[in-house]
């Protein structure tokens, strides 16, 4: 009883808006709304017969292997970008042309070249994530205080034990909130990137299902997607929080 | 550090030479922009510090104190003269001078607690085990002993800027460039935290640069004090403090010649 009083505290909104779409659409023979206890039902038998579980599997790879390149790329130049001043001037017009150009339009572009196969998808969720997080490592390095500059400098810090040591936890904070920036971009053009020559991968589902008119599915993806991203925000919330266990302490102690 | 052994290798057989200041200022100015924008900021110092000596530098504030101060760390470069620690000219930070900052609070790293924060200069020259021996034993001899597991977060400003104290120390630092290094502590934080830096001194034999807008704090601790003034700045007047070597708070300041001299400095200043 105490667990779901404790569930229906910070739930209750997510729980009445289910039971609200529930009986709202419970009667509904509208096609592209079906009832909600049909979309369920869908998605638990194409989870259940591993259709789905392949596809997922396949996108979360994607998912998983676009922003491991776009951290390292992110993280990787964002602090030499931030530290290194005539750098930072030379890179800082391409980098404001390359954040301009949305993510989506280029899809086809880069599937269409490159073809079938998770490479272009990878590299598409590569591409969107890398500059939320670029930005803000860049930001973040860019507000570590002078005094904390001028301290490795008197004290004779090596270049590579300061960046590894005071830049890099010091942008830290910076850099998981453009990660947070960076998530749900990542899921938006994962799903994006298979509707785009693609035979497999949550996206796909969705497309595939919804030109061969089964809505129930392309609800059922939808919804699915939907729990990815919760869960993975979820995740992402414990690993922020033991990472910076310092930053959000000290903030604490601050008030 | 090997230049200093080698100096003292090649040279027995010499005549005896007047001793090596621990920091030489020859004829240094200080100047920022050009043209109409020239800003002229310090011009013409020259200084002596002999080793083990506690010199004051006093001066209206914006007077350009933290400036000459940087000039000493090599921080920056002056715009004319030189600066010497030993007989090494100062182009970049000197492995002898340690500085403690003014704003301790950002000068500590908060993600590392304490005993880390003392350390982390020591990486690449000890150990990891030898670092914490030695980041202990200076916190220790600042009164912290057993407080290294602390955040810098977690202590008041006094204790954050015994921290910063210790790291000085730890890092085996011979000169120490303090630069209003109590200016953000309360009054009976600042008394006990004077009384530490003027023990550390004797029993360690440093030599230190204070630079404060204090001149109680200066007369006090020092053994020379700098006064710097004028647009742009000179030393307008280097003073002897003689009460002794053991000073108290109370009595030392209730010194007739302390009031004298304290006089005497805010008259240069213009009060």
């Amino acid at each position: 009883m105490a667990i779901l009083r404790r569930v229906l505290e910070k739930g209750w909104l997510i729980v009445l808006l289910v039971a609200v779409w529930w009986i709202a659409s419970a009667d509904s023979s509208n096609v592209f709304f079906p009832p909600l206890s049909t979309v369920v039902a869908t998605l638990w038998r194409d989870l259940g017969n591993g259709l789905l579980i392949g596809y997922l599997g396949f996108s979360l790879g994607n998912l998983a292997l676009g922003l491991l390149i776009a951290l390292v790329v992110g993280i990787g130049l964002g602090l030499l970008i931030g530290e290194i001043r005539w750098l930072r001037e030379a890179v800082t017009p391409f980098v404001d042309f390359a954040r301009s150009v949305p993510q989506a339009a280029i899809v086809p572009l880069i599937v269409g070249t490159f073809g079938l196969g998770p490479g272009p998808k990878i590299y598409t969720i590569a591409f969107a994530c890398v500059f939320p997080i670029l930005l803000n490592t860049i930001d973040g390095v860019r507000g570590i205080e002078p005094t904390v500059r001028r301290f490795g400098r008197v004290y004779r810090i090596t270049p590579w034990r300061y960046f590894r040591r005071v830049v890099l936890p010091g942008a830290l904070p910076q850099i998981f909130a453009g990660i947070r920036v960076a998530l749900p971009i990542g899921i938006t053009v994962m799903v994006v990137s298979e509707l785009y020559a693609a035979n497999r991968g949550v996206g796909f589902y969705i497309l595939n299902s919804s030109s061969t008119f089964q809505l129930a599915q392309t609800w059922a993806g939808a919804v699915l997607v939907g729990v990815i991203g919760y869960a993975i925000a979820l995740l992402f919330f414990r690993i922020e929080r033991v990472s910076l266990r310092w930053y959000f302490r000290s903030g604490a102690m601050a008030e | 550090m090997n230049a200093h052994i080698m100096t003292a290798n090649t040279s027995p057989e010499a005549a005896p030479a007047p001793p090596v200041p621990a920091l030489r200022v020859e004829d240094l100015s200080m100047w920022f922009g050009e043209g109409p924008t020239l800003n002229r900021v310090l011009e013409g110092l020259s200084l002596d510090v002999a080793p083990g000596e506690f010199i004051s530098i006093v001066g209206p504030s914006g007077v350009g104190k933290t400036t000459l101060l940087r000039c000493f760390s090599g921080l920056i470069a002056p715009s004319a003269g030189s600066v010497y620690v030993g007989a090494d000219p100062v182009r970049q930070p000197h492995p002898a001078v340690g500085v403690i900052f003014q704003d301790y609070s950002r000068s500590l790293l908060p993600w590392m607690n304490t005993v880390d924060n003392v350390a982390f200069p020591l990486e690449g020259r000890f150990d990891k085990k030898e670092r914490r021996r030695r980041a202990e034993e200076a916190l220790a001899s600042v009164g912290l002993e057993g407080q290294g597991h602390k955040y810098p977060w977690e202590m008041s400003g006094g204790m954050q800027q015994r921290v910063a104290i210790a790291r000085g120390l730890a890092y085996e630092a011979k000169i120490l460039l303090m630069d209003e290094p109590f200016a953000s502590v309360d009054a009976q934080t600042r008394f006990n935290l004077e009384d530490l830096v003027a023990d550390l001194r004797r029993s360690l034999g440093l030599t230190v640069i204070l630079v404060t807008h204090d001149i109680d704090e200066a007369l006090y601790l020092s053994d020379r004090v700098v006064v710097l003034a004028g647009r742009p700045a000179t030393v307008v007047e280097v003073l002897d403090t003689d009460f002794g070597d053991h000073r108290d708070q109370a009595a030392t300041k209730a010194d007739p010649r302390f009031g004298e001299a304290r006089t005497n400095i805010l008259g240069l200043l213009g009060h």
